[in-house]
C-alpha cells in the first residue's frame, strides 16, 4: 500500500476547506483551521504544538491570542520534508483529561455525536478519522493518544519517551510528554514517523538512538491489570488473542508487582511538574492578558490564573501540596521509586514478547454519563494506558472490532526503541482487517 | 557570633546557561538578547551551556569541594515578574561543588555548597511603574553558600578578600556585580539581611548588624529572627516584614535536563589553571597581564607550569615571560625544562636564542627591501589578493600573517610594507 496523503493544488483546497470547516461545526475537531493555501501533504498538529505563526492555545483561555514566532522541531523537520500543517486541533486542556471533555468546545465522537472523543488527544483522533488519508500529530503524557485513538477508531502509536524531541511542545509534565502519532494506514504513520525521529540539541531529553523493529512471536496477557476492565471488552479481547493465535503469536499469561500503584504515581508525577509547568502563566508576557494596571502583583496574577480550568486549577493545586517540603518524600519519591521498579519489570517482560491489553476498560461513554463523574474515577480510566507511558514503553493503540458500530481498539507495548516493530504489527493486522469510518472527507 | 554568606557571582561566559544569547556584550537596548528560552514563552527547553559547568567545577575547585560526579538541577518555585518561567532553574543536593574550605591564616572557613543558577531578569523600577530587562534573565551565575563559620568581622574582610583572590583567577571578578544574603546571629536567633549589593555594602551592612544585635543584647532585648534588607543611603539595616514562616518553594527535580557527568568533561584545563591560581593567588608578585593571558587562558603555558615544583614556579612565570617579550612561541616542552634550569634574569635575546639553539630561526628581522621583494612575488602569484588590497580586511589579516611568520616583523610593520607595496603596483 502506498502512502496517501491528501495534497492540493490552490482551488481545490478552498473547497476541502469549506468542507471541513462545516463537519468542524459539529464535531469541533479543530480549534484552528488555516486557510491559507497548503501546497505539501497535509497534516493536522494538536493544539499544544508550536507552528510559527498559527495561534498555540492548548485549548487554554490562558493562551487565547498566543502566537509563537517559532516551529516545535517535528514542525520544522516535517515543513522540510514537504507537509502542510491545516490547522490546531482540539485537546482537553494543557492535557489534562482522558475523555477530552475539559474544552470550551469539546470535541464529539465521529461515528456519534453524543458520545466522548477520548482525550487528551481528542481533535486529533477525529481529524484523523475524517479526513482522508490522514495523519494527526499528537502528544500522550499518560494515555492522551491511545485513549482518543480507541474511542474514534483510529491507530495511535507513541514512541518511546525522548525519540521525538519536544521542543516547541507545551509542557504538561516534561518526564512523560511524548510526541506521537494518529494514523489511519500504517504507510502513513510509519512515513511521518521516519521524518520526525531523532535527537535534537535543543531538547536535552531527547535522544539519538536508532530505533529497530525486532519481532517477538509471543503476546504477554497481563493478567492482575484485566480485573478492573469491562466484562464484554473481555471477551472481545479474548476473541482477539484467538485471531492473533491463529497468525501464529503464542499467547503468554503473567502477572506485574506494583501495577495497581501505576496510576497513582503516574498523577503525583505528573501533577507535581504540571504544577510548576504552569508557574510561567501570568498574564503579562503572552496569551490571556490583564488590563487592570492598578491591581498589585498578587491581584493582578489572580486574575490571569483565574483563566485556567477546574482541571487545570485542581492539578496546580494538588501538584503544589505534593511538591511541600514536608510532603515531598511520602509522596513524590514513592512515585519515583514505583516508576522504577515497574521500567524493571515491564522490561523484563517486553524482551521476550509485546505486552497486550485493551486500551480502555470501557466502552466508549456517552457524554453525559460521564461529564460529571468524579476526578478520581476519571483518573481511573487510565489504568491501561498508564504503565508504558509511565515508564517510557513505546506503544500503539489499533482498532480491532465494532461493538454497535462503535469502535474498540487494543494496545500492544514493545520495549524501548523497538518503535518500528508496532508498525510491523500494524501492517501485518491490516493485511486483513477492515478499518470503518465515517464518510471521509477529501 | 556566626556568620554565614550566600554570595552570587557571575561566571565568565560568553553565552547565557541556557541558550545561546550573549551574557555581557551589547546589552544597551533592553531586551535585546532574548530568546523563547530565556523570555521563558511556552514550548522552549533549556539547554544546559557546558562552559559555564566546566567554570563551576573550576570554581569548586579552586574552592576544595568535592565535585559531583552526575551534577543535576532543580527547580525554585516561586512568583515575580522578573523571573519568567515562574520558577527559578537552580541546584541543590546535586549541587556541582559540596563541602569544600577557604582557609585564613588557620582559621577554616567550610563551604556548604557550589551551585549553578540562572539569574533572573532586571526591574528598573520607575516612580509609578517598573520596567523589566530580560537581557539579564539566564545569565550564569554561581551560589556559593558558606558554613556560619565566620565569627568576627575581621574574619568576614579577610574571607572577602580571600574569595576575591580566589574567584578573579577563575576569570570572575567579584568588584563588578556581588550579590550576598548575609546571615547574622549574635544570639540564639538568625538574622537574614538579604540582596546585599558590592563588597562595601556587604561590610557596611555586617558592621550595622552586629551593632544593632550587641545593643539589643545589652539591653536585655530579645533579638527577632527575622528577614532585613541594608539601606545604603541610610547605611542601616531595617525589617522586610516580611511573614516568618518556613520559605517554602517546592523544590523538584527539573525534568528538562538531565543529569551531567562532570567526569567526562573536558575541564583539564579548568582543573589545572585552578591548581595554578591557587599558587598564584597568594602572591602579589605577578603582573595581573602575565597572569591573565600568558597563563590562565595559555593552555600550553599552564600545563607547563603544573609540572614545576614550588621552587621552581616562579622562576617558571618568569620564563614565559621571557618566551613572550622576545616573540617566541613555539617552543617545546623540552625548549622549556632546558632554559628553566638557566639563568635568564637579566638575559639579551640573543643570548637567550643562543642557549634555546635557536638562533637561526629568530635572527634579527630582515631588511625592507627583502621583505618587499617576497611581498611583490606573493602578489604576482595571485593576482586576486593584489584586486582585494588594503579594502579587505580578510585579505589584508591574511598577508599580514604570512609576512610577520616569514619575517619576524611586527603586525604594524607588516602592514606598512604591504600597503606601500600594493600602492606601487597598482599604480604601475
Amino acid at each position: 500500500m502506498t502512502s496517501s496523503f491528501l495534497s492540493f493544488e490552490d482551488k481545490g483546497y478552498k473547497d476541502f476547506i469549506s468542507r471541513l470547516k462545516q463537519e468542524n461545526e459539529k464535531l469541533n475537531a479543530f480549534n484552528f483551521i488555516d486557510e491559507n493555501d497548503k501546497s505539501g501533504k497535509i497534516i493536522s498538529v494538536k493544539d499544544n504544538i508550536c507552528v510559527k505563526g498559527m495561534p498555540a492555545t492548548a485549548s487554554s483561555k490562558i493562551l487565547q491570542g498566543y502566537i509563537p514566532g517559532f516551529n516545535a522541531t517535528v514542525i520544522e523537520r516535517l515543513e522540510k520534508a514537504g507537509f502542510s500543517v491545516i490547522g490546531k486541533t482540539n485537546m482537553d486542556e494543557f492535557g489534562f483529561g482522558s475523555f477530552g471533555l475539559n474544552s470550551e468546545h469539546y470535541a464529539r465522537n465521529p461515528f456519534n455525536e453524543e458520545y466522548i472523543t477520548g482525550g487528551s488527544s481528542s481533535g486529533s483522533a477525529v481529524a484523523t478519522a475524517l479526513i482522508k488519508g490522514h495523519v494527526s500529530i499528537a502528544e500522550s503524557t499518560g494515555g492522551s493518544i491511545s485513549a482518543p485513538a480507541s474511542f474514534c477508531g483510529v491507530v495511535g502509536l507513541t514512541p518511546t519517551y525522548g525519540v521525538i524531541s519536544r521542543y516547541g511542545l507545551i509542557d504538561y509534565a516534561s518526564s512523560l510528554d511524548k510526541i506521537g502519532f494518529m494514523g489511519k494506514s500504517v504507510d502513513n504513520i510509519r512515513e511521518v514517523m521516519e521524518k520526525t525521529i531523532g535527537g535534537d540539541p535543543k531538547d536535552t531529553t531527547s535522544l539519538s538512538v536508532t530505533i529497530s523493529n525486532k519481532k517477538p512471536n509471543k503476546l504477554y496477557v497481563i493478567d492482575n491489570l484485566m480485573t478492573g476492565v469491562n466484562e464484554v471488552i473481555k471477551d472481545r479481547f479474548e476473541d482477539l488473542l484467538a485471531k492473533l493465535s491463529a497468525k501464529g503469536y503464542k499467547i503468554e499469561h503473567t502477572k506485574i508487582d506494583y501495577l495497581e500503584y501505576s496510576v497513582p504515581a503516574y498523577y503525583i508525577i505528573s501533577m507535581s511538574e504540571a504544577s510548576t509547568n504552569l508557574a510561567k502563566y501570568q498574564g503579562f508576557k503572552y496569551g490571556f492578558k490583564v488590563k487592570d494596571f492598578s491591581l498589585n502583583y498578587n491581584e493582578f496574577f489572580m486574575s490571569a490564573r483565574k483563566q485556567f480550568g477546574k482541571e487545570a486549577k485542581r492539578r496546580v493545586i494538588l501538584g503544589t501540596f505534593i511538591r511541600s517540603k514536608s510532603i515531598t518524600q511520602r509522596y513524590y519519591e514513592k512515585a519515583l521509586a514505583i516508576r522504577h521498579a515497574l521500567i524493571a519489570r515491564m522490561d523484563k517482560i517486553l524482551k521476550e514478547g509485546f505486552i497486550i491489553m485493551p486500551s480502555m476498560p470501557i466502552f466508549t461513554p456517552k457524554i453525559s454519563e460521564v461529564k460529571d463523574i468524579s476526578p478520581v474515577e476519571a483518573y481511573s480510566m487510565d489504568m491501561l494506558t498508564v504503565p508504558p507511558n509511565l515508564c517510557g514503553f513505546p506503544h500503539m493503540s489499533f482498532p480491532y472490532f465494532y461493538e454497535k458500530g462503535m469502535p474498540i481498539g487494543a494496545q500492544i507495548i514493545t520495549n524501548h526503541f523497538n518503535d518500528y516493530s508496532l508498525l510491523d504489527f500494524l501492517s501485518e493486522w491490516e493485511s486483513d482487517f477492515k478499518y470503518k469510518f465515517k464518510e471521509e472527507i477529501s | 557570633m556566626k556568620i554565614g554568606l550566600e554570595v552570587h557571582v557571575a561566571l565568565p561566559t560568553k553565552t547565557k546557561l541556557f541558550c545561546s544569547d550573549l551574557a555581557y556584550e551589547n546589552q544597551e537596548e533592553p531586551n535585546s538578547n532574548v530568546c523563547p528560552v530565556c523570555l521563558g514563552l511556552p514550548g522552549a527547553k533549556p539547554v544546559l551551556n557546558k562552559k559555564a559547568l566546566e567554570i563551576s567545577v573550576s570554581i569548586s575547585k579552586a574552592l576544595n569541594c568535592e565535585i559531583t560526579e552526575k551534577t543535576w538541577f532543580v527547580r525554585k518555585v516561586y512568583f515575580y515578574p522578573d523571573l519568567p518561567k515562574g520558577y527559578q532553574i537552580t541546584q541543590l543536593d546535586g549541587a556541582v561543588g559540596i563541602k569544600g574550605y577557604v582557609d585564613l591564616n588557620g582559621k577554616r572557613i567550610r563551604i556548604r555548597r557550589v551551585q549553578i543558577e540562572e539569574d533572573p531578569a532586571r526591574i528598573i523600577h520607575e516612580k509609578d511603574y517598573s520596567l523589566i530587562d530580560f537581557n539579564r534573565s539566564g545569565v550564569p551565575l554561581n551560589e556559593i553558600v558558606t558554613e556560619p563559620d565566620i565569627t568576627s568581622l575581621e574574619e568576614l574582610k579577610n574571607f572577602i578578600e580571600e574569595l576575591r583572590s580566589i574567584l578573579y583567577y577563575q576569570g570572575v571578578n567579584i568588584n563588578q556585580e556581588l550579590k550576598t544574603d548575609l546571615n547574622i546571629s549574635l544570639a540564639e536567633n538568625r538574622v537574614e539581611i538579604k540582596n546585599v549589593t558590592g563588597v562595601r555594602n556587604l561590610i557596611a551592612a555586617a558592621e550595622y548588624e552586629i551593632k544593632r544585635q550587641t545593643a539589643l543584647i545589652n539591653e536585655g532585648k530579645k533579638i527577632n529572627k527575622e528577614t532585613r534588607s541594608y539601606k545604603e543611603d541610610s547605611n542601616e539595616t531595617v525589617s522586610s516584614r516580611e511573614k516568618e514562616t518556613e520559605e517554602e518553594y517546592g523544590f523538584t527535580f527539573e525534568p528538562d535536563l538531565t543529569f551531567y557527568d562532570t567526569t567526562k568533561l573536558e575541564i583539564q584545563k579548568a582543573i589545572i589553571a585552578s591548581v595554578v591560581a591557587k599558587e598564584l593567588a597568594y602572591k602579589n608578585e605577578y603582573r595581573e597581564k602575565t597572569i591573565r593571558e600568558l597563563i590562565l587562558f595559555n593552555k600550553k603555558n599552564l600545563l607547563l607550569l603544573t609540572s614545576l615544583s614550588k621552587e621552581e614556579f616562579k622562576k617558571g612565570v618568569s620564563l614565559i615571560e621571557k618566551f613572550a617579550s622576545f616573540g617566541i612561541e613555539d617552543y617545546s616542552e623540552e625548549d622549556f625544562k632546558k632554559m628553566i634550569k638557566q639563568d635568564i634574569s637579566s638575559i639579551e635575546k640573543g643570548e637567550f636564542l643562543r642557549l634555546l639553539g635557536k638562533t637561526s630561526k629568530y635572527e634579527e628581522k630582515a631588511d625592507e627591501k627583502e621583505i618587499e621583494k617576497g611581498i611583490i612575488e606573493m602578489l604576482s602569484q595571485d593576482k586576486n589578493l593584489l584586486k582585494r588590497g588594503i579594502t579587505d580586511g580578510k585579505a589584508m589579516s591574511f598577508m599580514i600573517g604570512k609576512v610577520k611568520e616569514k619575517y619576524h616583523v611586527t603586525g604594524k610593520e607588516a602592514a606598512d610594507i604591504i600597503k606601500k607595496v600594493i600602492k606601487s603596483m597598482l599604480n604601475n
